[in-house]
Formats: C-alpha cells, structure tokens, sequence
C-alpha cells in the first residue's frame, strides 16, 4: 500500500482571530480493519490494519497526541480544540500498525 | 428398481442435508465466540493499564455525548466533553474512551496539554453489540474521573 492516503484537516469555524478557540478535525481514508473480519472476495481473514498512532503539532511543537485501536470506525475522524495564538501550520502526522506514515497539514491565517 | 433405488438415495441424501446443515451453523457460531482480535483486552485490564490501580471516581463534570439507540454498530459517534479549566497547573491530561464489550476494550487515548484550551474529543468508534461506553479522564494532578454510558446497538460492528 504505497500510495498515499486521503486525509483532511478541517478547521471550524473557518474563520478565526488569535485567542479564539476551534476545533481541529482530523478525517483520512482507512479501513481501519480489526482483523476479525473477512474479506468478502476472497474470503480470506483480513490482517489488521488499523491507525495507531497520532500527533497534531503547531509549528513542530506537538499539542496532542493520540494512540488509537482498531475500535475506531472506517475512515476515522477525530476531533480536538486548539486555542489559536497566531500565524503557523497545523500538522497532523500519523501511522499505521502495518508501517505506513503520512502527515497533513493546514496553514493557520487568523484574520483580526 | 432403478428408479425405488434412486428415490430412496434421494431420501437419505436430503435427511443428511437436514442433519449437517444446523450443525455447520453451530461450528460457525463456536468459531465466531473463538475469533479473537490482535489485541484483545478486557475492560477491567484495560482500566488497570491506564490507571495503574489507582482509584477511579464517578464524576459528573465529564459530559460524554452518544447516540442512546445506534442502528449500525460500525458508526457511532462519541463526543467527550470535560468540564475542567485547561492552565498549566490544572488541566485535563488524558481522555481515554473504552467500551465493555468489544474484543479489545480500549477505542483511543487523547493526551492533550493545556494549548487545546479545552478538554474536548470527539470521534466514531466501532461497536460489535449493545453496551457501555465509558469516558477516562485523567487529570494533571493525577487523579482519574469516569463517566460511562450504555450504548443499544441494532446491527453489531466488528468484522
């Protein structure tokens, strides 16, 4: 599974000023299998597979992070506040229990 | 001759039928009660992990928001809201979500600091049949508070 992941940060409301607080959704494009399932062509037992690990950072300094099991749903979405203190990048990094790394992020443009 | 001989293979092949079938339906559901996950762990393991024996009180200052009724177990949607002021001194430190009856207990562990300015999480978790979801909050002077919900789920989730 090479090919990277679909994944969204989102945040709401869309506009913003410095001391407001928002929230920061996070949405990528994962099975997220539990390795009890089967797989319905083949009928094979799927592996597990699932995101494990997570962290949103605001310029390189991580605010939260998050360790995650398979009792997630599909495409998981999670979501966290975040007190906006000025002009940066929100970026989410996170991986997966088969090795796959990813990140997104989201510049931050208070505006007031 | 022939055609007795064929109505009777006829016969016994049906009566077999009937016999095997509900028990391949038993095997199955034998197999189903063994199909364990990668990382199973029961709920009061899990609680032991996260708080390592310390007590855990009941609070109402977490509002934990889920569907009373969830028609499809695969989407449930868990709002966690803590009701604790976020400075460095006293903040929220963790927020764990856990159920009771799934495979594995443990959904997701949220360690926020006090930049998130609020102890919120929100998420979708997965659950294989009607039960409790609980919210773990862990506080920064290391105290836990627990809120469970029960959750009635129609179609289960998991596999």
């Amino acid at each position: 599974m090479a090919e990277a992941r679909k994944s969204m940060v989102k945040i709401k409301p869309k506009k913003y000023k410095v001391g407001d607080i928002v929230k920061v959704d996070f949405i990528v494009i994962h099975p997220m299998d539990t390795g009890t399932g089967k797989d319905k062509k083949t009928g094979k037992m799927k592996p597990a597979h699932y995101i494990d690990n997570i962290t949103f950072s605001f310029d390189g300094k991580p605010f939260t992070t998050m360790k995650v099991w398979e009792s997630v749903s599909t495409n998981p979405y999670f979501s966290v506040n975040y007190k906006i203190t000025g002009k940066g990048k929100i970026t989410v990094d996170y991986s997966d229990n088969q090795g796959e790394k990813n990140s997104k992020s989201k510049k931050i443009k208070p505006k007031g | 001759m022939e055609r007795r001989k064929f109505i009777q293979s006829m016969f016994v092949a049906s009566t077999v039928a009937v016999v095997t079938l509900p028990t391949g339906a038993f095997a199955e559901e034998a197999k189903k009660a063994s199909k364990k996950g990668p990382n199973d762990m029961s709920f009061d393991e899990a609680v032991k992990v996260i708080t390592g024996g310390k007590e855990v009180k009941e609070s109402d200052k977490i509002k934990l928001t889920v569907p009373e009724i969830a028609e499809n177990g695969a989407v449930v949607p868990v709002k966690v809201e803590v009701d604790n002021p976020m400075e460095e001194a006293n903040h929220v430190k963790a927020i764990h979500v856990l159920n009771k009856g799934n495979g594995n207990s443990r959904c997701a562990d949220i360690m926020l600091t006090p930049a998130n300015a609020k102890g919120y999480f929100a998420t979708r978790v997965k659950l294989s049949k009607t039960q409790e979801v609980v919210a773990l909050v862990e506080l920064s002077d290391g105290s836990f508070i627990q809120t469970a919900k029960s959750v009635k789920v129609t179609i289960g989730g998991c596999g």
